[in-house]
């Protein structure tokens, strides 16, 4: 028995323990015990996602178990997904330590007490079950993050990106919190399960859409999804490596899995009469998020930026996923953030290793100058596989559940955009990496000027220590390990069935008998011959795009600079949309709740 | 995009927000009809389980303690984000902020604002200390109590006497503090958890309502709580002072 507060409470206990140490704690007993403390967290989420395989844990804090239906304390209500998800956030903080390991510049012990917090914030978002609760954790993990991303300090950067990330990130605290006021208004509750039931059964009205729009918007900027992306590319192309390995794997998914577990625990009962209106809107959303951030990404020729807009499109792909609404396709998105995450963690981290020995992470500065690095070669070419989804890499098994649900949806075109995002985002590594490490085709020009990436590590740069890439590896591996996990599929699509079910959410929380025990018609899912058909499909295109794009000069003249003649004022007009500029992205951020709200004022009428 | 594109885009998306918003807010019970179960059941029932005249401080480290703990920890992060973001960059030494008046000369503080701030400095630490173990009796407790304290060393800098203040609130001895008044949140839980109850139960006797030792643990979070919030803010405030006045002492010396 995993008792359902230590995820949370471990870390914070220890980040205040190393605080009070300071500086009498040696880097390396730092170091030590970030570790230990990061790892004995995903044990500890590990061991509840077992515990919760068939029952929400539930725990209430003070021990105020509700009365009648009505809750007075707050609630953690533990499932496999929440528990999954704090476990690879849990996981990529122990292994970004790892990374870290004596050669990161850490400041202190203030770098281990934030990434210790910062996890306690992530795995505490997962496992409550009350949505004040997941707010204050939401603000925790924000500030968090901030000071994360500003932690170089010499350059100006990293403290404009922590700028732009705090100013989005705070309006999309004041939007949940507004959403919040409008329910417990209403409701007069906070416990998931208590505001479900009062809104079960009746017609939503404006109170109920605005609260919804208000609350997804505000998770929605977290998961950096179109038109709320804006900050993900400003902060990750200058935070440190490790820290956006934890970005990109962990946080942003964060907010996907918030739409659901809200959506499923909250609105279902009353928004689940329009479902396939609810389902239009968000899938609408998931498709212009992958197919933006896919082309984004190709555009970009600093690595990091790049690595930044991918995550933007394969987040697309899991709300793709989301907007389904059905337990085969929400598994698809569970398993996909898992193997996303962990393969696009591994990225960030062998960025890591090409900042340290070449000082930059741009295109055309590296050109072929990284001949010699074969490992980090073969850890982009397989990152980049993995993200084009090529079998047996989890992103494949868990894209064809997706592709499954979407043709039982009658929506087989879904396939094709989240095949053509998956191979945009890999044909992006791969060009980056055909230039980086074989010196293929021209240098890109891209750098404005010639600038130098702040040296976030010290230590001989002619090596590659091991503790930097061996992260890296276990992180790769593990993408692919998925797919070999017997049975995975199905039982994720169970999860995902409960995940669903209001009614047994509700009874297993509140305690008031279940409405209709819910049977629910699970189809096979494993990674069927479509599914690997797909696979190859996209990992082949997104070879043959960077090709293409390496060779550019090699192309027939006419069709070289047709293509080009056809790209430029589109990128041109893109890349001025991604100003940099905060003012543009609060007013795009309006727009977005705005029409969120429009749309779903129209659909649910 | 340019600014007129940017300011359309924002008023009309604007519009439509604002639509939204009160097309919800429509849908809220009229002003001063409260309707939810919680406010109502608490008002009954709180004082005597809990044993707390002031209903508000059993709800926020109590009943819903569990977010305050939180909250204190989102000081305790922004604390250690202020001190990471301040800290001395590497040629800070020879390259003087730019944006300080040469030759700024700060007139003494008359005799009058030196006697009647440093004569209120006691009874503001005192005050302090009352509102921080009174929480749960009447409004205050550790957040405001906090505040009150941390403004004890502001009124020696105030009165001049820059390292009187840092004499008195050394940053070492105030990082610790911090730290501990951070732990002991959730030190008192776990102690809860270790007797075999849930996370965060009281697990002292309550005693006689209106009574200072009253409500169980309440009183202990409140002062752990006080502590945090009083050391973080002061560890906020030595930071700015050090990004401006050391450095401008650095220099004077050169």
């Amino acid at each position: 028995m995993v008792p359902a507060p230590l995820p949370v409470v471990l870390p914070l206990l220890v980040a205040a323990g190393m605080t009070a140490a300071g500086r009498r704690l040696s880097r390396r007993a730092a170091d030590l015990t970030s570790i230990l403390t990061a790892g004995a967290t995903t044990a500890l989420c590990a061991g509840l996602v077992v515990q919760s395989a068939h029952h929400y844990v539930v725990y209430w804090f003070g021990g105020w178990k509700p009365e009648h239906g009505i809750a007075l304390g707050i609630a953690f209500v533990v499932g496999p997904f929440g528990a999954g998800l704090a476990g690879l956030a849990a996981l990529l903080i122990t292994l970004a330590h790892v990374y870290s390991w004596r050669y990161f510049e850490a400041v202190g012990t203030l770098y281990h007490v934030l990434m210790l917090v910062f996890l306690a914030a992530m795995a505490g978002f997962c496992l409550s079950g009350d949505v004040f609760n997941m707010f204050v954790f939401f603000e925790l993990m924000s500030v968090s993050a901030f000071a994360l991303t500003g932690y170089l300090i010499e350059e100006s950067g990293p403290l404009q990106g922590a700028l732009n990330f705090a100013i989005t990130v705070s309006v999309a605290a004041f939007l949940m919190l507004s959403g919040i006021g409008l329910l417990y208004g209403r409701t007069g509750a906070l416990n998931l399960a208590q505001i479900g039931d009062a809104l079960a059964g009746k017609k939503p009205d404006g109170l109920v859409i605005a609260a919804f729009v208000l609350v997804s918007s505000g998770l929605l900027v977290k998961s950096a999804s179109v038109p709320f992306h804006f900050w993900l590319a400003d902060v990750e192309s200058v935070a440190p490596n490790p820290v956006c390995a934890v970005f990109s794997g962990a946080m942003v998914t964060l907010g996907v899995y918030g739409v659901g577990r809200v959506y499923w625990a909250v609105f279902e009962g009353s928004l689940g009469s329009h479902r396939a209106e609810v389902r239009g809107v968000l899938l609408g959303l998931g498709v212009v998020t992958a197919l933006l951030g896919g082309v984004m990404s190709l555009l970009q020729s600093q690595l990091k930026r790049l690595l930044a807009f991918s995550t933007i499109a394969h987040v697309g792909i899991a709300i793709i996923g989301l907007s389904l609404l059905s337990p085969l396709a929400t598994a698809g998105a569970a398993l996909y953030a898992l193997a996303h995450g962990t393969a696009k963690a591994s990225l960030f981290l062998s960025t890591g290793v090409l900042a340290h020995r070449f000082g930059t992470v741009w295109e055309d500065e590296l050109h072929g100058r990284a001949r010699r690095l074969r490992l980090a070669a073969a850890l982009f070419a397989l990152g980049a596989l993995a993200l084009s989804g090529l079998p047996p890499f989890g992103t494949f098994l868990s894209k064809g559940l997706i592709d499954d649900a979407a043709r039982q949806a009658s929506l087989g075109w879904v396939g094709g955009v989240t095949a053509l995002a998956s191979a945009l985002t890999g044909a992006a590594v791969l060009r980056f990496a055909a230039h980086a490490f074989l010196g293929w085709g021209v240098p890109e020009r891209g750098a404005p000027s010639p600038h130098e990436e702040e040296a976030e590590t010290r230590g001989e740069r002619w090596r590659t220590p091991a503790v930097m890439a061996v992260p890296a590896c276990a992180l790769l591996v593990l993408s692919a390990a998925i797919t070999f996990v017997p049975g995975i599929g199905r039982g994720a699509e169970s999860v995902a069935a409960r995940f669903q079910d209001r009614g047994v959410y509700a009874s297993q929380v509140l305690h008031v008998p279940a409405p209709i025990p819910a049977h629910h018609h699970l189809e096979p899912a494993s990674p069927s011959a479509s599914a690997v058909e797909s696979g190859l499909g996209s990992s082949v295109l997104a070879v043959l795009l960077a090709a293409a794009l390496v060779g550019r000069r090699r192309l027939p003249r006419g069709l070289g600079t047709r293509l080009a003649h056809v790209l430029r004022p589109h990128s041109s007009l893109l890349h001025s949309v991604h100003s940099g500029l905060v003012g543009d992205y609060v007013a795009w951020l309006v727009f977005g709740v705005a029409a969120l709200g429009g749309l779903f004022a129209l659909a649910l009428r | 995009m340019s600014r007129r594109i940017r300011l359309i885009l924002f008023l009309v998306s604007g519009a439509g927000f604002a639509a939204l918003l009160v097309w919800g807010e429509l849908g809220l019970p009229p002003f001063g009809r409260y309707q939810g179960p919680y406010g109502t059941i608490l008002d009954s029932v709180a004082v005597l389980q809990r044993h707390a005249t002031d209903v508000v401080a059993s709800v926020t480290f109590d009943y819903r303690g569990f977010d305050t703990l939180q909250e204190e920890y989102i000081l305790f992060a922004a604390v250690a984000a202020v001190t990471l973001l301040l800290r001395a960059e590497r040629d800070e030494s020879w390259q003087p902020p730019s944006d300080e008046a040469a030759g700024r000369i700060v007139a003494r503080p008359s005799d009058a604002i030196w006697l009647i701030g440093l004569s209120s400095v006691a009874p503001v630490v005192l005050l302090g200390i009352y509102v921080v173990t009174h929480g749960h009796l009447t409004p205050g407790g550790g957040f405001q109590g906090g505040v009150i304290l941390a403004t004890a060393p502001m009124l020696i800098y105030l009165v001049g006497e820059y390292r009187t203040m840092r004499a008195v609130s050394p940053t070492s001895l105030v990082e610790v503090a911090e730290a501990v008044g951070a732990a002991g949140f959730v030190v008192v839980g776990l102690a809860a958890m270790i007797a075999g109850a849930a996370f965060l139960t009281n697990f002292l006797p309550l005693g006689r309502i209106g009574s200072l030792a009253s409500a169980g643990t309440l009183p202990l979070i409140e002062v752990s709580v006080g502590l945090e919030v009083a050391a973080g803010f002061m560890l906020i405030l030595s930071e700015f002072f050090e990004q401006t006045l050391e450095l401008r002492h650095r220099r004077a010396r050169e």
